[in-house]
Formats: structure tokens, C-alpha cells, sequence
């Protein structure tokens, strides 16, 4: 399949298993997984993959530019694909705790590492509770809809983060959408 | 003081400055310093690259701030609170004691 041709998804499994051929070991976070796990019903065009170890910047650059794509600032474009590819740097963390366990998608031989459905709800309430960001709560409630989310474990994390108050708006708000 | 485990002085001035001011700009930062600023803009994308600083553009500014999102923020935060207590009271009240009160236009600082 030509990079062209590839959904986000598809790109997402790709890059990560040639970075990770490459010695680029990563994992997805951010609104992409929104979008893999709801298939689609919220789009997000950027690729954050978080490097699980530093990483020469050079090394990053070179790998990408042999599989067509240039450093733009932060970011990473091709100009066959609308999806902007960031790395971003360790530690793997939603808020103040260490992601232990990630998920993995498999297509073929490839693998994609990416964060859990309930780390990606962590993940996305983190924007929500710091920015008070109410596109990011809604991408939490999309994964809840669509995935097994451990909203127990959820709750734990969120009075962690000290945001038991927000944590019961956004269970307040789920509730409202299944009823 | 946190010198050699930055190995910068700007950027440890930096992190003081926007620890205590809550966020700032590369300009008011080089200012406040008399850094060059350029030398200021590197470190604070560095910071932002890293993950420990956030950036927001406030009309034509863009501001810095340490990112809520920063898993060691607190631990840092508690480090930058301990430095801040071996630095001379006279270098504190001039640097990291943010004007809370307005200023009029055009007034001197």
C-alpha cells in the first residue's frame, strides 16, 4: 500500500513498525487513538508517538526522510498524506503516572504499540482537566462508547491528579449520553 | 545553583523566572536578564521539545509556561522552590517577584 492510499490508522502501523525496525522504539498516543478506537468518528490528523527511550534527533530525521518525510518545526509531513507525525519525548505518561502496559494493534507482520483504551480516556481527561479542553472530554466519552474502558481505575488516576470533581462531570456526562 | 545539573545558567534562570511568574515570553525573559534573544528563544523551545514548558500565543506574544502535563512537574516545581531559598534576598525581589499590581501606559518601570 502507497502512503497515499494509507487511513490514519494504516500510517500509524506502519511508521511504528519501521521505527521500530529502525531502532526507534515508540508507542501512539494523543487524538489518533480517539480515532482508531472509535473507528473514525472523531478524526485527528496528528501521529504523537512517544519515544520510549531518547533518541538522537538526527537519527529520527534521517529514518523519516527515507520513507519520504521532512521535518517541518516540530513536525514530520509527506506530501502524499494530510497527517502530521510528531515524536515526542519519554517518559510514556498520562499525567503524573508511568503507562506500564500498552496495547498492541497487528496487521500482517506489522505491529502498532499504542496506549490502552483506558490510558487513551486518561490521556485525553488529562487535556480536559488541565486546558479545561471540552473537545478532549468528549473524545474520552467517544472511547468509553466505543471501548471496555476500567473506569474504576480511571477514577483511582483522577483523584491522583487531584480532579475527583471533574472526574464525577465526566462520569455525570457519560451517564447523560447512555441514558 | 542548578548549574551543574543543567549545565546552562540562562536556562535555570529561565525555569525560575517562569516557575515564579507563572508564564512569559522570550523577550520580557532576555529583558529581565539582559540575555540575548536568541540564547532565551533556544532554551525555551528546548523546554517546550521536552515536554516540561507549554506554549500559547496571546495575541501576537507567545507565552511559556511548565506544562500540567509534565510528569515530573511537582518534583520539579519542589526543586525550584528549594533553589529559590538559597538565592540572595536582593536577586529574588528582583527577579522572581512578579509585579502583581497594573501599570499605567507609558509609566517607567
Amino acid at each position: 500500500m502507497k502512503i497515499k492510499d494509507m487511513s490514519i490508522k494504516d500510517l500509524a502501523i506502519y511508521l511504528s513498525d519501521y521505527c521500530n525496525k529502525n531502532g526507534i522504539e515508540t508507542v501512539l498516543s494523543g487524538g489518533a487513538c480517539v480515532t482508531i478506537y472509535t473507528n473514525n468518528k472523531y478524526m485527528s490528523y496528528d501521529l504523537d508517538f512517544v519515544l520510549l527511550s531518547y533518541v538522537v534527533p538526527k537519527k529520527i530525521r534521517e529514518a523519516m526522510r527515507k520513507v519520504g518525510f521532512q521535518e517541518e518545526g516540530k513536525y514530520f509531513t509527506h506530501e502524499e498524506t494530510p497527517y502530521f507525525v510528531e515524536f515526542l519525548q519519554p517518559p510514556l505518561s498520562v499525567g503524573e503516572e508511568p503507562v506500564k502496559e500498552v496495547s498492541e494493534i497487528k496487521k500482517g507482520n506489522k505491529v502498532l504499540r499504542l496506549l490502552s483504551p483506558t490510558d487513551c480516556v486518561k490521556d485525553r481527561l488529562a487535556a480536559y482537566y488541565h486546558w479545561n479542553d471540552k473537545q478532549s472530554l468528549e473524545q474520552a466519552i467517544l472511547v468509553c462508547e466505543e471501548k471496555t474502558v476500567d473506569l474504576k481505575e480511571v477514577g483511582r488516576w483522577s483523584k491522583n491528579e487531584g480532579m475527583s470533581k471533574k472526574f464525577e462531570a465526566f462520569k455525570e456526562n457519560l451517564e447523560k449520553r447512555k441514558s | 545553583m542548578l548549574e551543574p545539573l543543567l549545565e546552562s545558567e540562562i536556562k535555570e534562570k529561565i525555569l525560575l523566572y517562569v516557575y515564579t511568574h507563572g508564564e512569559s515570553y522570550p523577550s520580557e525573559i532576555a529583558k529581565a536578564f539582559k540575555f540575548y534573544i536568541n540564547a532565551v528563544q533556544n532554551q525555551l523551545l528546548n523546554l517546550e521539545k521536552g515536554g516540561i514548558f507549554y506554549s500559547k500565543l496571546k495575541g501576537k506574544v507567545r507565552l511559556f509556561g511548565i506544562n500540567p502535563r509534565y510528569p515530573f512537574k511537582k518534583e520539579l516545581e519542589a526543586l525550584l522552590e528549594k533553589t529559590l531559598k538559597f538565592i540572595p534576598e536582593k536577586e529574588k525581589e528582583k527577579y522572581y517577584k512578579p509585579r502583581l499590581r497594573p501599570r499605567r501606559t507609558g509609566k517607567p518601570l
